[in-house]
């Protein structure tokens, strides 16, 4: 009947395909995860860099290196360590005797889908190489600025800082990141399944078989879709009030930045998206209000000592904010 | 002890007689010198000292009380009535023990502040966040549904009318307690709170059409939103 009534502005066919391309894909191989899976899609179709935090042995770094491997788009891995230099992600100027000149060779941060492991396993020094880059889409060398290419995505992986030989992140960096998501232990039937796939071999060969499914064509597309999403102003408001709560509220002493309102509205766009609709609805803010709220923000120690999470307080905040409709 | 105190008086006594005539015979010997110097007397003069005992920083009479302001003599009655109320013996007792246990009480504080307790359990749910509630633009309840819905079509204005159909249809779903409404849940939360599997999917159906009007802003014309209408009627026949 609602087609009838509402008619199609937005042409969501080829974003939604592709969507369920990429999720096909990867649920073949990871197993439950779906909530991690489809966030990871958001953030690709949002423009956005993505952290995953979870225990060692999740699948953090398999869900990265499939999305990767979804995407017809060039790769590259940094392992993070505890000695890692600015240089050794950005590039260097090196001395070419030949032409005595300095010439800049570019470092693995020149790529469209990079995988940063273990991201918190490098101090505070070598973090800072990647802000201009994840915010500014470029590097800038001995006074020479380098443009990314697009699509360029950083896939961040890293261990609760409760482990050992982790650094906690910087607030500037973790403000770049468009969501973070924290990996959950699989249930118990999943787990089963993992171990069949497992001692059945399947996983190599699946993990092997997968394809690109998305060309850097069809994301930029699809890019361009989301970004012209309709969002009924009350539904701006309402982003920028639970942002606004943020700052105001008793339990943290870090409020979040205008940039996580805009995240929250982007991303709440590409959660629509995928869910075949050209506009943005309350349940869509929502649900993208934690990812994006949560590492952004920091709780005053006796809360954190209580026991309460970030999360829980965007619930808190979330619960008791009007709905509008 | 006896023997002790006999000895030494026995002894002890002639030694020191002994001592006194040794010095005795020394003092002899010694010469004793005088200060000869003739000790000058100076006096006063009666003039000066007529001067200053007429100057008022020598005048030590008790000077006069200053006259009390009005702003004094407020706080001079307050403390009076004070000291009269604690002097009472009935009503002096109760303050004591009211300033006792004042007192307790704010140790108590102190110390349960300085450990870190948090002192919000007496009162409500420790963890709980404080977020300022504003009321909502529109209360389902006190909206005169019929009249405002006839002045948006009158108005041509479909999606306001959708708007207050939709809110309607909550009205009643809340009123037959299907749902239990708060304007800070969400259209699904409600969707989910209907058990009936009709119902649901009825209403799973108006709130479909309400986003896509509402939050979408498609826009509908009189024809179709005759057809919105219809559907929202039936739900609430269905439901009553």
């Amino acid at each position: 009947m609602e087609p009838e009534i509402f008619n199609e502005r937005t042409d969501l066919t080829e974003l939604n395909q592709a969507v369920d391309q990429i999720r096909q894909s990867l649920s073949s191989i990871i197993i439950g995860q779906k909530e991690t899976i489809d966030f990871l899609i958001a953030a690709l179709l949002a423009d956005g860099h993505i952290l995953l935090e979870g225990v060692p042995g999740v699948a953090k770094t398999l869900s990265a290196k499939l999305v990767a491997k979804s995407i017809d788009a060039s790769f590259s891995r940094i392992q993070f360590t505890p000695d890692l230099m600015p240089s050794d992600v950005l590039g260097t100027s090196v001395f070419d005797p030949r032409s005595s000149s300095f010439e800049y060779r570019k470092g693995p941060i020149f790529g469209h889908i990079i995988l940063v492991d273990e991201i918190n396993r490098a101090p505070a020094k070598t973090q800072s190489a990647l802000f201009e880059v994840m915010e500014e889409r470029q590097i800038t060398v001995d006074g020479h600025t380098y443009p990314m290419d697009e699509p360029f995505m950083v896939l961040a992986t890293q261990n609760p800082i409760e482990q050992e030989g982790t650094y906690r992140l910087p607030e500037a960096q973790l403000d770049r990141f468009l969501f973070k998501i924290e990996v959950k232990y699989p249930t118990l039937e999943e787990e089963i399944i993992i171990l069949q796939n497992q001692h059945q071999q399947k996983l190599e060969v699946e993990i092997n078989a997968v394809k690109a499914v998305l060309s850097i064509d069809k994301i930029k597309k699809c890019r361009a879709i989301i970004k012209a999403l309709h969002v009924e102003p009350k539904l701006i408001e309402y982003a920028a009030r639970i942002t606004h709560e943020t700052r105001n509220n008793k339990s943290l002493y870090l409020g979040a930045s205008p940039r996580a309102s805009l995240a929250m509205i982007n991303s709440a766009k590409a959660i629509a998206a995928m869910q075949g609709r050209d506009f943005v609805t309350p349940e869509d803010i929502i649900k993208v209000a934690a990812p994006v709220l949560a590492h952004r923000i920091m709780l005053t120690p006796d809360k954190e000592m209580e026991g309460l999470t970030p999360a829980d307080v965007v619930a808190q905040i979330i619960q008791k904010l009007e709905i509008p409709r | 002890m006896r023997l002790l105190l006999f000895i030494f008086l026995f002894f002890g006594v002639p030694q020191v007689h002994a001592e006194a005539g040794a010095m005795d015979s020394t003092a002899k010997k010694m010469e004793v010198r005088l200060d000869m110097t003739k000790v000058e007397l100076r006096k006063i003069d009666k003039n000066k000292l007529s001067t200053y005992s007429k100057e008022a920083d020598f005048i030590y009479d008790d000077a006069p009380a200053p006259e009390l302001s009005l702003w004094d003599r407020f706080w001079k009655w307050f403390w009076d009535m004070i000291n009269q109320i604690l002097r009472n013996k009935v009503s002096g007792g109760a303050i004591k023990y009211f300033v006792i246990v004042a007192l307790i009480a704010l140790v108590v504080f102190i110390v349960l502040k300085i450990a870190g307790a948090d002192l919000k359990i007496f009162s409500r749910k420790s963890k709980e966040v404080e977020v300022p509630y504003s009321e909502s633009d529109d209360n389902i309840h006190e909206i005169n549904f019929n009249e405002e819905i006839e002045k948006a079509i009158s108005s041509s204005n479909y999606r306001l009318a959708v708007r207050l159909l939709y809110l309607r249809a909550l009205k009643n779903l809340s009123d037959k307690d299907l749902i239990h409404w708060l304007p800070e849940k969400t259209n699904q939360t409600y969707i989910s709170e209907i058990n009936d599997p009709d119902k649901k999917r009825e209403f799973s159906r108006l709130t479909h059409q309400f986003e896509y009007v509402w939050y979408g802003e498609f826009f509908i014309d009189k024809e179709n939103f005759n057809t919105i209408k219809d559907t929202f009627e039936r739900f609430n026949l269905h439901s009553s």
